[in-house]
């Protein structure tokens, strides 16, 4: 390989929003880092810059039994394309039409062999426009999508909103989605080092920022489908428990589920695993040991349409340790003979 | 086999190694002059054994074959088909999209893929005609008269007649997103590698299906064998080799070459008269594999960077192939 895995931002948005503004400004700052950019409307971008690819957006269906599973093509060869050339990048920066769900974008990094090798996801940032977002939110399945998956979310034109308008446009951002990072700006003034190289997609990150909410009290709003539920719980996991019910909760509801992401203590062992999906798509590991002092909890969030608390507390109750050993107990009383 | 003993490499006594600092994506031996060529990651056509550099692209190389007649065509991403022999010809340029496949014919006749269209051009350069398909082509390939072109796509392939008054497709339908594509050599059949790790191929006679399945990765390299009884295939930890005589490969299991070390093989190149397979390895090994008797003769180390290109010259006695890393290696089998 002539490359190290190269970190990719995917950058959606709502038409207007100032995404070219703010790539336009990540490509003429000088950082002295070496981006591709991926775009899609070739032509707005007002920068000359010979790492600019011309994409378009192929979303194709994988037949690997996951209804959900869609990729993009176009990316699977525009990847596999940029790493023959010579020369290090310092990232891939993949910007989405308008229009478009950030869900294949997202899992053509996890389903493709060869991209995964060669590239690995950094963050999705979505760029949203302060004045007009609650009317899209209310007349777009996309916008509120952007806004769902999204790590970080920059509330740009925030100079066209008075304070009011602006807690109003943050507490719906909230209801869908409580852990990105928001930042505000105006015409995408924000610096390239706060979208890019964030490694939010890194294991380790999951849930370092605490999402913005008491734990226990739901977010969601009655104008808006997307909500998000996070459980958490201090009694020590089981595994095997644990992966059973989650592969079970993303089997079935993983169209509805748009992001999950959890770190977990298990029973007897030492060290953090932390979890995250994109729709059904999921991976974890064992990503440090736990600090001395620490508190053990483990904690879980999901983000999507028409969940179920009551039913998603009591599967996370149940695969406590505890649960499991009551579990066990009375399979075995109501196997033992009588007395 | 002793297990103390190296085995012994037939690059350390029969060939040359070089290093380039750059993705070896193609290489190939010149139509008319048997010259060595190679096209890399960093834009650059190397010819001959010494690699004289001609800076055929600005980005990288994408796709790379010999040319029609002499020299070696390849795209870029700097949106150009280029022919390069003594010099760099650039023979189209695209604006700013990808040149993604390039594929040539003796005849004199070249394709290029750019986006969802592919672009025929004659022996001088000279446009012929653009087909267009549903989706971005993946793959692209000539058979072996020349009268056909094949281009791969999402939910299948298109096959066009090269010479046809109308151009309208036959259209090889099969869900899912196909990639390399390959003719038997006798225009039969239409092979192609799909993103599922998978073959799918098609009887052309009556539009019968072929699945060739149980690949743990994605088929980046596939060649028929010189009269085409074996379909050679790369992505397994052996040269998976898929009989096409005696009815199958409907209902017959593959022969596997040269497998057993749980490193996947990444390139392949089927020799020009014999069945005897060439194979590089994800690890750099390089060894030839005689499909008769399955002995396999080792001929280049491991590297610690994937073979990506491998190929034979035309009378079969000299052997080229590269790395990801950017090293060029070729042996000669002629009697000394």
């Amino acid at each position: 390989m002539s490359q190290t895995n190269i970190p990719v931002t995917v950058l959606t948005g709502y038409l207007g929003a100032g995404k070219t503004t703010l790539l336009n400004r990540i490509l003429s700052e000088d950082h002295g880092k070496k981006y591709a950019v991926v775009i899609n409307e070739f032509g707005e971008l007002g920068v000359d810059n010979d790492l600019v690819v011309d994409a378009d957006e192929e979303v194709f269906e994988m037949n690997n039994g996951c209804i959900c599973c869609t990729v993009r093509g176009d990316l699977i060869r525009i990847i596999n394309g940029l790493v023959k050339r010579k020369g290090q990048l310092d990232g891939i920066i993949v910007e989405t039409t308008g229009l478009a769900d950030p869900a294949p974008v997202a899992q053509t990094f996890f389903a493709d062999d060869d991209v995964k090798k060669a590239a690995h996801l950094d963050s999705i940032v979505t760029v949203a426009d302060a004045k007009n977002l609650i009317a899209r939110l209310g007349d777009s399945s996309e916008a509120e999508e952007q806004i769902a998956f999204a790590d970080l979310i920059i509330l740009n034109k925030m100079d066209l909103v008075t304070p009011e308008e602006a807690a109003e446009v943050e507490r719906r951002i909230r209801a869908i989605n409580p852990w990105a990072e928001l930042r505000h700006s105006v015409k995408s003034d924000v610096p390239v080092t706060a979208v890019l190289g964030r490694e939010s997609f890194n294991l380790e990150k999951v849930l370092e920022r605490e999402p913005e909410f008491l734990n226990g009290e739901d977010h969601h709003s009655h104008d808006s489908e997307v909500m998000s539920i996070s459980l958490s719980t201090d009694k020590p996991l089981d595994p095997e428990r644990f992966n059973a019910w989650i592969g079970q909760v993303l089997a079935v509801k993983g169209q509805d589920l748009l992001r999950t992401k959890g770190i977990l203590s298990y029973q007897g062992e030492d060290r953090v695993f932390a979890f995250q999906a994109v729709h059904m798509l999921a991976d974890g590991d064992f990503i440090r040991d736990w600090k001395e002092g620490e508190p053990r909890v483990s904690r879980i969030v999901f983000i999507g349409r028409d969940l179920n608390r009551p039913k998603l507390r009591k599967g996370f109750e149940s695969c406590t340790a505890e649960a499991a050993t009551a579990a066990y107990e009375s399979e075995l009383a109501r196997w033992s003979p009588e007395a | 086999m002793s297990t103390t003993t190296q085995p012994e490499f037939l690059i350390d006594s029969r060939g040359t190694t070089r290093e380039t600092d750059a993705y070896v994506v193609g290489l190939g031996f010149c139509r008319a002059t048997g010259t060595l060529g190679a096209g890399l990651g960093d834009g650059t056509v190397r010819i001959g054994t010494d690699l004289v550099t001609h800076q055929a692209h600005e980005g990288a190389v994408l796709a790379f074959c010999p040319d029609a007649k002499a020299g070696f065509l390849t795209g870029g991403d700097d949106g150009r088909l280029v022919s390069t022999a003594a010099e760099a010809v650039t023979l189209a340029k695209y604006g700013s999209r990808w040149v993604d496949q390039v594929a040539a014919h003796p005849d004199g006749l070249r394709a290029a893929s750019v986006g969802k269209a592919l672009h025929l051009l004659d022996g001088k350069g000279e446009a012929l005609k653009s087909l267009n398909h549903p989706s971005s082509v993946a793959g692209i390939a000539f058979d072996a008269k020349g009268k056909r072109v094949v281009a791969s796509h999402y939910n299948g392939a298109s096959v066009w007649f090269v010479n046809a008054k109308e151009d309208k497709p036959r259209f090889l339908e099969w869900k899912g997103s196909h990639g390399l594509v390959r003719f038997s050599p006798d225009g039969t059949h239409v092979v192609t590698a799909m993103q599922e790790n998978a073959l799918h191929g098609w009887r052309l006679a009556d539009g019968q299906h072929m699945r060739m399945s149980g690949y743990p990765t994605k088929t980046r390299s596939m060649e028929f064998t010189a009269k085409g009884r074996w379909l050679a295939t790369a992505g397994a930890e052996s040269i998976v080799m898929w009989p096409f005589f005696g009815g199958g490969p409907m209902g017959k299991p593959p022969t596997e070459l040269a497998g057993g070390d749980g490193v996947f093989c990444s390139a392949l190149a089927c020799h020009p008269q014999h069945e005897v397979v060439a194979a590089g390895f994800d690890d750099g090994l390089v060894l030839i594999a005689e499909i008769g008797s399955g002995k396999v003769l080792p001929v280049a180390p491991p590297s610690e960077s994937p073979v990506s290109a491998i190929a034979w010259n035309a009378s079969g006695n000299m052997l080229a192939f590269g790395t990801e890393k950017g090293l060029i290696g070729w042996l000669d089998f002629s009697a000394r």
